[in-house]
C-alpha cells in the first residue's frame, strides 16, 4: 500500500520549471532516497513532500489525502500529525536543551510528555545528555536528537533532508544505523541526499534530474 | 507535564537564557516604567506639594459677615467646624480701625489679630524684632516705620476716636436732657473727622463745648477748637442748633458745617468718646504689599483700646484642598452653616494654584506619553531584531508544526513577561525617583501609592504588547521551508 503517491506534479517559478511532471510513490514502511544534483528539484521535492509547498499542478496524496490543494494552515496541521522531520543543519531551539527540545514537538503536536521524551532520547543513546543545551552536544549528539524530535510523535513519515551532511563518518553510521533500526520497525523513511552512501544505505533511490525523474535504483544489496 | 507548563518554560528559558537582547528590551521597559511610574507618583502628589508651597503666599479663603450683619469670634469658631480640621492651616481673624497718631496729626489703618494665627496664615510675613507677645506691643509695617523713622523699642501714642457711626450705634435719640454731658462728630474737610463734646446745663442749654477739629486744615478748621470767640457763641444755645445760631468760622464754612452736624448727632458717650493707649514698637513688618502701611495689635489690646467685645470684620483662612472644587465646597459648607457669614475663596491664590497645577500636570502628562512612545518603539525594534535574530528557530518552530497562533502566542508571553517585569522593576524604581525628585525639588517626602505597582506594571505589559505586534507579524510570516534549505 503506497503511503506517499505524487501524480503528474510540476512546480514552476515564473520560467523555471523545478519540477517537471513528476510522479513518485513510496509504500508504507518502504525506506527511500532522492538523489540528484543541486537544481534537480530535490529541494523542491522536499518542499512539496514536507507540506511547506504545494504543487504548480498534479496530486499528492499523503495517506490517502490530497495534499496539493489544502490551505497553508490545513498543512501544518498534516504535518504535524504526520511527518517527522530532520534536517542538514540539525536545528535545535538554542536556550533550551536536549530533551526540551524534543518536548517541543510534542508540545505543538499534542502533549509534552518529559518520561516519553527521555525515553526518545534513550533511544538514540542520549538519555544521560537529556539536560545539556545544544552548545554542548557535539553535532553527531545534535543530530540524534533531532531524530528522536522527529520519531517522537510516532509520524507516518520521517522526512530527512541530508541527514548526514555535517557529520562525520563515525556520526553518519550511527545515524544510519538508526534509520535502520526504524526501518525495520516500519516506519516510513525518505532521505534526500546527494551522498551516495547514504543514497545505498535505503532500499530504493530515485534520482532526480532537471526536474524530472531521471531512473530509479533497487538496491539489491539492501540488508534488512 | 501540562501544554502550559511547557509554554512558561520556553518563555522564560528563551529570556533567561538569551540574555543580551532581552536585557535591551526588559531595560528599555524598566526604564519607561521607571518614568511612567515616577511621574504619575509627582502628578499626584503635586497637589499636595503645591498646596503647601501656596500656602506660603497666604490665606486662601475668607470668612465675612453679611452685611448688616456681625462677624464675632464665636459665630466664625462654630462655622469653622464645617473644615476638616486636618485640613485647616490657620485662621486668623481681623477687625481694624483707624487709630490716630495725635502727636504727629496722623491716622493708621490698624488690625486687631492674633498673632499665633497670622504666622500660619501669612507665613510669608517678615519681621525685623518679633511678633507681639504681650499687652502694649505693636507690629509696625515698613512704609509707617519708614516714614515716622521708628525704630524697635520706641513707643508711640495711640487715639482711638469713635466715628459717629460708631458713636451713634444703638443710642436712643432723647439724650438730650438737661444736664447731661455728650459727644459726635461728623466730617468736615476731605471727610476728615470734627469732635464735639458739650455739657447741658439745668435748663437744657449748652454749658461748655469742646471741639477737636486737629485733623483739619489747621490754618483754617483747625482754629475751630481754640478760636474763642469761635467756641464763646455756642455757650447758651440750645440743641438742636438751628442755621443762624452761629457764624460759622471765616475760611472754614464744611469745617464749621461739621460742627454743628456733630452737636446736633451728640449723643451721650456710651462708650469712652476718646481713648489712648501707648504701645511698645517691637517688630518692623516687611510684606512688599500694602501691609506695610498697617499697624498690628492684638485683638485684646485692640478691644481695650475701642471697648469693643468680639467684633470682627473677616477671618482669613489658609486651608487644604486638592484643588480649588474641593476649596469652594469647603467654603459653601461654612457658608451653609451660619447664613450670617459668608466664606469666599481669595481668587488670587487658588487661582494661580489652579494654573500652576494644571500646567505641571499637562507637562507630566505630556513627558510620560513621550517616554511611552519612546520606550514602545525601543522594545519594538528591539524585538524586530529578536524576530530576525530567531528566523531560523521560527521557521523550526513551524516546520514542527507550531501554528500560526502558536507563534503569536510565544512571542506576546514573551513579551508580556518583559513587561510585567519591566513594570515590577520600574514601578520600584519610579517610586525612589519619584522620592529623589519630591525631596530635591519639594523639600518633602511621599507616600507609596499601593495602586502604583499594579497599574504600572499593567500599563508596562500593554506598552509590551503592542511593541510586539509588528515583530509578531514578522514573525507569522516566516517560511517554515527556510529551515531544510540547509542554510
Amino acid at each position: 500500500m503506497s503511503l506517499l503517491e505524487i501524480k503528474n506534479v510540476s512546480k514552476i517559478y515564473g520560467e523555471l520549471k523545478a519540477l517537471d511532471n513528476v510522479s513518485i510513490h513510496v509504500d508504507q514502511g518502504e525506506w527511500v532516497a532522492i538523489m540528484g544534483p543541486s537544481g534537480s528539484g530535490k529541494s523542491t521535492m522536499m518542499n512539496i513532500i514536507g507540506c511547506m509547498d504545494k504543487p504548480t499542478s498534479g496530486q499528492v496524496l499523503l495517506d490517502g489525502v490530497d495534499i496539493s490543494k489544502e490551505s497553508s494552515k490545513a498543512l501544518t496541521e498534516i504535518r504535524r500529525d504526520k511527518i517527522g522531520l530532520i534536517f542538514q543543519q540539525f536545528h535545535m531551539v538554542n536556550y533550551l536543551t536536549a530533551v526540551e527540545n524534543v518536548m517541543v514537538s510534542q508540545y505543538y503536536h499534542s502533549l509534552p510528555d518529559e518520561e516519553e521524551a527521555l525515553e526518545a532520547l534513550g533511544r538514540v543513546g542520549l538519555r544521560e545528555r537529556a539536560r545539556h543545551l545544544p552548545s554542548q552536544l557535539s553535532g553527531g549528539e545534535q543530530q540524534r536528537v533531532c531524530v528522536a524530535r522527529a520519531l517522537i510523535n510516532h509520524p507516518e513519515l520521517i522526512l530527512a533532508d541530508e541527514p548526514t551532511g555535517n557529520l562525520d563518518e563515525a556520526n553518519e553510521n550511527i545515524v544510519l544505523d538508526l534509520f535502520r533500526q526504524l526501518h525495520r520497525e516500519g516506519t516510513t523513511l525518505i532521505v534526500v541526499t546527494h551522498d551516495p552512501e547514504v543514497a545505498e544505505a535505503a532500499q530504493r533511490t530515485i534520482v532526480l534530474e532537471h526536474g524530472r525523474v531521471a531512473r530509479e535504483i533497487i538496491n539489491e544489496n539492501f540488508v534488512d | 507535564m501540562s501544554k502550559r507548563k511547557m509554554f512558561l518554560k520556553m518563555i522564560t528559558a528563551s529570556l533567561l537564557r538569551r540574555r543580551s537582547r532581552m536585557l535591551i528590551a526588559l531595560l528599555s521597559i524598566a526604564v519607561g516604567a521607571t518614568i511612567l511610574a515616577g511621574l504619575v507618583t509627582i502628578y499626584y502628589d503635586v497637589p499636595r506639594q503645591m498646596s503647601a508651597q501656596f500656602r506660603n503666599y497666604g490665606a486662601n479663603m475668607i470668612l465675612l459677615a453679611d452685611s448688616g450683619e456681625t462677624l464675632t469670634q464665636t459665630a466664625a469658631d462654630a462655622a469653622l467646624k464645617a473644615i476638616p480640621e486636618d485640613a485647616l492651616f490657620g485662621a486668623t481673624p481681623y477687625r481694624y480701625i483707624r487709630l490716630d497718631m495725635v502727636s504727629r496729626q496722623l491716622s493708621f489703618t490698624t488690625a486687631g489679630t492674633d498673632f499665633t494665627q497670622v504666622q500660619k496664615t501669612s507665613p510669608y510675613f517678615h519681621v525685623n524684632g518679633r511678633y507681639p507677645e504681650n499687652e502694649r506691643e505693636i507690629l509696625v509695617g515698613k512704609e509707617i516705620a519708614d516714614s515716622l523713622g521708628l525704630r524697635l523699642g520706641r513707643v508711640i501714642e495711640l487715639t482711638y476716636k469713635p466715628t459717629v457711626a460708631e458713636q451713634n450705634a444703638g443710642v436712643p435719640s432723647d439724650d438730650w436732657v438737661p444736664g447731661a454731658a455728650l459727644s459726635g462728630s461728623a466730617e468736615g474737610w476731605q471727610k476728615e473727622p470734627v469732635y464735639v463734646s458739650v455739657s447741658l446745663d439745668g435748663e437744657g442749654l449748652i454749658s461748655s463745648i469742646s471741639i477737636d477739629a486737629s485733623l483739619q486744615t489747621p490754618e483754617f478748621g483747625g482754629r475751630a477748637g481754640t478760636d474763642e470767640a469761635y467756641l464763646r457763641q455756642f455757650i447758651g444755645k440750645k440743641l438742636p442748633l438751628e442755621d443762624g445760631d452761629v457764624d460759622a468760622l471765616t475760611g472754614a464754612t464744611i469745617t464749621s458745617g461739621a460742627v454743628v452736624n456733630a452737636l446736633n448727632s451728640a449723643r451721650k458717650a456710651t462708650r469712652t468718646a476718646e481713648s489712648k493707649r501707648s504701645f511698645n514698637v517691637v517688630g518692623i513688618l516687611e510684606t512688599g504689599g500694602e501691609e506695610e502701611g498697617y499697624l498690628f495689635l492684638s485683638l485684646s489690646d485692640m478691644e481695650s483700646l475701642t471697648g469693643e467685645n468680639d467684633k470682627l470684620d473677616v477671618v482669613e483662612m489658609s486651608v487644604q484642598a486638592a484643588n480649588s472644587d474641593e476649596l469652594q465646597s469647603y467654603a459653601d459648607s461654612m457658608t451653609q452653616a451660619d447664613e450670617r457669614l459668608t466664606a469666599r475663596l481669595v481668587k488670587r491664590v487658588t487661582r494661580s494654584e489652579t494654573t500652576v497645577l494644571s500646567k505641571l500636570q499637562a507637562l507630566v502628562f505630556l513627558v510620560t506619553a513621550v517616554v511611552l512612545v519612546l520606550t514602545m518603539i525601543s522594545v519594538s525594534t528591539t524585538m524586530m531584531a529578536v524576530v530576525t535574530e530567531r528566523r531560523r528557530e521560527i521557521g523550526l518552530r513551524k516546520a514542527l508544526g507550531a501554528s500560526d497562533n502558536s507563534i503569536r502566542a510565544e512571542f506576546l508571553g514573551e513579551g508580556l513577561f518583559l513587561g510585567g517585569l519591566g513594570g515590577i522593576l520600574g514601578a520600584i524604581l519610579g517610586f525612589v525617583f519619584a522620592q529623589v525628585v519630591s525631596v530635591n525639588v519639594f523639600g518633602s517626602s511621599i507616600t507609596f501609592q499601593p495602586l502604583l505597582l499594579p497599574v504600572t506594571v499593567l500599563v508596562s505589559m500593554v506598552i509590551a504588547a503592542v511593541s510586539c505586534l509588528l515583530p509578531i507579524r514578522r514573525a507569522v510570516s516566516i517560511d517554515p521551508a527556510l529551515v531544510l534549505k540547509g542554510e
